[in-house]
């Protein structure tokens, strides 16, 4: 499996640190080729710029800069986040990654006379969310769950037709205990090591 | 009223930049005290540092000036209005990012004894969405609308469940007629206009 990782916290001590470092061991047990984009720690921007939008139509070696991130895309089987969910959605500069990154030719294309775009990301085949919120889970429902909705449907009709999307999330992260953080960590363990062996 | 006008988009000649100016020339013509904020203008930072998240369950979270008088403003708002680009369902980064730095606790909401998140932001009496969309309606149904979602559901629960809401969409931006634009520039004029 080709795994790529995009992770979005400005702090690696953090407890969405420790659950990207579990993702990391999970790829070494299981022999996975794994590349990872730590956007804070790379001091990835979090804003698409103006010579960017004014690019958004053009191919993309008319934007040198975000190659990598291109190859890495184009890449991968599978992609797997990991950031806190603020606001009901991904931290800004994991919002600018999908801005920046999903880009005209590689994530998608626009045939002449189609009504909208298509999606270009065949080879992704699977999309893991590892997330947490603050508050609860009735409140997130209420709030319309913005980003795991992001992820399921807007990125997802981009991947291959059979993408399987898998969200594990812990909710009430703000007044959770030790323990109730483990049992997630645990649970995210198990979930891709399984993922991963196959 | 005090008005709070919230602006994003990366190029200065751009639609999204005419659905601004209309906005806020019809705000003004109503008398009302506009303040706008052009966060790529203003080359506003969208990433949370890693100082801000230290400090974001502390008592002043709020690190950076340009972020403190923003939600100064913000407190003293009786409506909010948001115009931007929606890009891939959802708020640019750089208006993602600036609910995340401005809206902390002490200006949006307060964390009561249980650490849970109450609301702050109850003299607001309005929310608007002002929005540009590539696709059509019913895409951006599929899809869901989470730009819309965050700012009519998750920023109303700090508002009061008596705010009101007003969402005005230009579907299907990339095959639109100019009148269609001037159409939807017409309804941004009347809509701001008569905005109570």
């Amino acid at each position: 499996m080709n795994v790529l990782l995009v992770f979005a916290h400005p702090n690696p001590a953090s407890f969405s640190g420790a659950l990207r470092d579990i993702v990391l061991s999970c790829a070494e047990k299981t022999a996975c080729e794994i590349r990872q984009h730590d956007l804070y720690d790379t001091g990835f921007s979090a804003a698409l710029s103006a010579n960017e939008w004014s690019l958004h139509r053009s191919p993309p070696d008319t934007k040198p800069h975000l190659a990598e991130y291109y190859a890495d895309l184009q890449w991968c089987d599978t992609i797997v986040f990991v950031y806190p969910t603020w606001w009901s959605g991904q931290p800004a500069i994991a919002k600018a990654w999908l801005d920046r990154v999903l880009a005209n030719d590689v994530a998608w294309t626009f045939p002449d006379g189609a009504k909208r775009i298509h999606g270009n990301l065949k080879n992704v085949k699977r999309i893991v969310a590892i997330t947490t919120h603050g508050s609860s889970k009735w409140v997130n429902a209420l709030e319309g769950e913005a980003g795991k909705r992001t992820l399921s449907r807007g990125l997802r009709v981009l991947c291959s037709w059979r993408c399987r999307f898998t969200w594990l999330a812990m909710y009430g992260v703000d007044n959770s205990t030790r323990y109730e953080r483990n049992k997630f960590t645990q649970q995210v363990e198990h979930r891709l090591m399984r993922m991963f062996h196959h | 009223m005090n008005i709070v006008v919230v602006f994003a988009h990366p190029s200065a000649d751009s639609f999204g930049q005419a659905i601004c100016s209309t906005a806020v020339t019809a705000l003004e013509s109503s008398g009302h005290n506009v303040s706008l904020l052009s966060l790529y203008q203003s080359h506003f930072a969208a990433a949370m540092s890693r100082e801000e998240w230290l400090a974001y369950h502390g008592e002043s979270p709020a690190l950076d000036p340009d972020v403190k008088l923003h939600g100064e403003l913000v407190r003293n708002a009786d409506a909010l209005v948001f115009i931007y680009p929606t890009w891939w369902s959802g708020l640019p980064s750089i208006m993602k990012g600036w609910l995340e730095r401005v809206l902390v606790s002490g200006v949006a909401f307060h964390f009561n004894k249980k650490d849970k998140v109450r609301p702050s932001l109850k003299q607001v009496r309005h929310l608007v969405g002002i929005s540009t969309y590539g696709s059509p309606h019913v895409y951006i149904a599929l899809m869901n609308d989470n730009g819309r979602r965050i700012i009519t559901r998750a920023l109303r629960a700090c508002t009061g469940w008596r705010t009101k809401r007003t969402w005005l969409g230009m579907y299907n931006m990339g095959n639109a007629t100019s009148s269609e634009l001037t159409a939807f520039l017409e309804r941004v004029h009347k809509t701001m206009r008569e905005l109570s």
